[in-house]
């Protein structure tokens, strides 16, 4: 598994000296605060209206809690952001290998295909966890601003983690299919927003259909996490998702030299 | 060192490579001698096992390239048609990561990049990227690559396809330089780049080998020819009509008795060009200036070739496909 380590190590390197990467970093970073400051903004507006009500009528139809709002609403559409994100990140994977030619060298060397897959899988994960840190001080902010929710914090990091794993491991397949970087971008946003909104598909709230499709839905998996709740049951779910993608990338990259070139 | 067993590898109907059987010994050079397409890059590439074969068995350094792929990998060293490498990365960190895929220890590592880098001449670019590096250092940095981790056998596709005659030179020498180090494999469509280096060539083509022999006598049983390209103009005036001109001029440079062959073609331009070959030492010119000036004709051009190597594999291949 040193060679896992060896590849991820390089694959983050690369991605420090990538254009793309860097223009996804600062995008996801910009965004993600706009994002913060507006709900900030609008939660802090909505309770200094519901003081006034309590104030003057007593009572309120407005039960606030801010820091948890903002970061629940904050961390469904980072979810969202992720989404948009992770393609870019993951398309040239392995295509870019392949392009290169340097997926020759890696299949000569004594390397096994699901170390190749692993080391792939853990330096855009890499990747992804450097590109949350920027995340941290926003949540110092609130903590200055009231109760602060470390519980919140820590199941919404945990779920975009999750997420952005099990992303990645589906993005990793996409790329060891493609030959073109564009392609496998395009394809890897077909595959995350059917699986994202996929739980939209079912027509009535109640039927078993409907029970059975969101049960595939990364949005239903993960807006648990926002809300502060990890279930051992998202937590299945997302490492099933992890566990498919890589075995799935791992049988696609070992029959790319089945192929004929 | 190397022993292949019955490899074929098919894509559907179409045999890229045909029950291909050999031995390499250790320390021997083999040279692959095929035009584009003949399967010389599909051999390469399932020797390093990069290529799964459909049928057959490889064996390197007595590890089943099947059965035991990690360790026989570990013995390989391979510099593909276009060589592997990350433009992004400096010349330096690149050949650490590769020695690291090819598990160099962590404490040999610089030890052996440095040797590497001198092995390749490649002091001067060390700390630079790849991606500002010439044709020519790229190449090196790929031949850098398949030595890094001492492999005792070492695989060349083609390494000096693509480059200038200066490039091509400086790696050619290079190449002459590893040999004794490693038992190696080096394929190639040009045949003086073997007959340099290897101890036996195999010629291929359509993943079938045509031939197998020392370079020394490869190149006598190919007979080497001299060749004059001749180009002249007959003045108008002359009677005959224009076409039996051509037999005229061809009959005329037959009939010196000089060449073994020859090619008469009329350009666009209403002048002729006359191709001769003659056997080696035999030099025509003298000859064809006579003849051109005593019939009359206008010397446009004359001019001395030797019959280039590559056209005469060309012709032996495709003399071969004609018997069978």
């Amino acid at each position: 598994m040193r060679h896992a380590l060896v590849i991820a190590r390089r694959e983050i390197e690369s991605y420090f000296v990538s254009p793309i990467a860097y223009a996804v970093l600062t995008i996801f970073t910009f965004v993600s605060g706009m994002f913060f400051s507006n709900m900030l903004v609008f939660y802090v507006r909505q309770s200094v209206l519901a003081d006034q009500q309590l104030q003057r009528l007593g009572r309120s139809d407005l039960q606030l809690d801010v820091p948890t709002m903002v970061l629940s609403q904050f961390f469904g559409n980072e979810g969202f952001l992720l989404m948009l994100a992770l393609p870019l990140l993951t398309m040239g994977l392995i295509t870019d290998e392949r392009r290169k030619g340097t997926l020759e060298l890696l299949m000569t060397s004594p390397v096994r295909a699901t170390e190749l897959t692993l080391g792939k899988f853990l330096g855009a994960f890499g990747f992804i966890v450097i590109m949350l840190l920027p995340l941290l001080p926003m949540f110092a902010f609130l903590a200055q601003g009231g109760e602060w929710e470390p519980g919140v914090v820590f199941s919404g990091m945990l779920g975009l983690l999750m997420l952005a794993a099990a992303q990645i491991a589906l993005g990793l397949f996409v790329s060891s299919l493609c030959e073109n970087v564009l392609v496998s971008a395009i394809g890897t946003y077909g595959l995350f927003m059917t699986m994202q909104f996929i739980d939209t598909s079912s027509s009535g709230p109640e039927s078993l259909w409907a029970k059975f499709i969101s049960y595939f839905s990364f949005y239903m998996r993960h807006i648990n996490s926002t809300r502060g709740v990890i279930e051992v049951a998202d937590l299945v779910y997302f490492a099933s998702y992890i566990t498919l993608g890589l075995f799935l990338a791992q049988r696609a990259i070992d029959a790319i030299r089945y192929k004929r070139s | 060192m190397i022993s292949v067993t019955n490899l074929s590898k098919k894509y559907g109907a179409f045999v890229a490579v045909d029950n291909l059987s050999f031995e390499v010994k250790e320390g021997e050079v083999l040279g692959f001698l095929g035009p584009n397409g003949a399967g010389k890059t599909t051999t390469m590439r399932m020797l390093t096992g990069y290529l799964p074969p459909s049928v057959g068995r490889i064996r390197i350094g007595g590890f089943d390239l099947y059965d035991h792929p990690i360790k026989a990998k570990r013995l390989i060293g391979y510099l593909p048609e276009n060589p592997p490498l990350y433009p992004e990365m400096s010349v330096r960190r690149y050949l650490r990561y590769v020695a690291a895929l090819k598990d160099v220890p962590s404490g040999r590592v610089n030890v052996a990049v440095d040797r590497a880098i001198e092995k390749a001449r490649l002091g001067e670019v060390a700390g630079k990227r790849i991606a500002k590096l010439s044709k020519g250092f790229k190449q090196r940095v790929g031949l850098a690559q398949a030595i890094v981790h001492e492999p005792r056998v070492l695989v060349l596709d083609e390494p000096t396809s693509s480059l200038d005659p200066k490039q091509r030179a400086e790696v050619r020498e290079l190449i002459a330089a590893l040999k004794g180090d490693h038992t190696f494999i080096l394929s190639t469509h040009i045949l003086p780049e073997v007959s340099e280096v290897a101890d036996r060539v195999f010629i291929i083509n359509r993943g079938k080998v045509m031939a197998v022999d020392t370079p020394q006598n490869l190149s006598a049983s190919l007979q080497m020819r001299e060749v004059v390209n001749v180009e002249l103009s007959v003045p108008a005036g002359a009677t005959a009509p224009a076409d039996s001109q051509l037999d005229r001029v061809r009959a005329a440079f037959e009939a010196l008795g000089r060449s073994a062959h020859v090619e008469a073609t009329e350009t666009d331009a209403g002048t002729i060009r006359i191709r001769l070959e003659s056997d080696l030492g035999v030099d025509a010119r003298a000859d064809v200036a006579d003849l051109v000036v005593g019939r009359g004709w206008k010397l446009l051009g004359l001019a001395s070739e030797s019959l280039s190597l590559e056209q005469i594999f060309l012709r032996l291949t495709r003399d071969k496909e004609g018997r069978d």
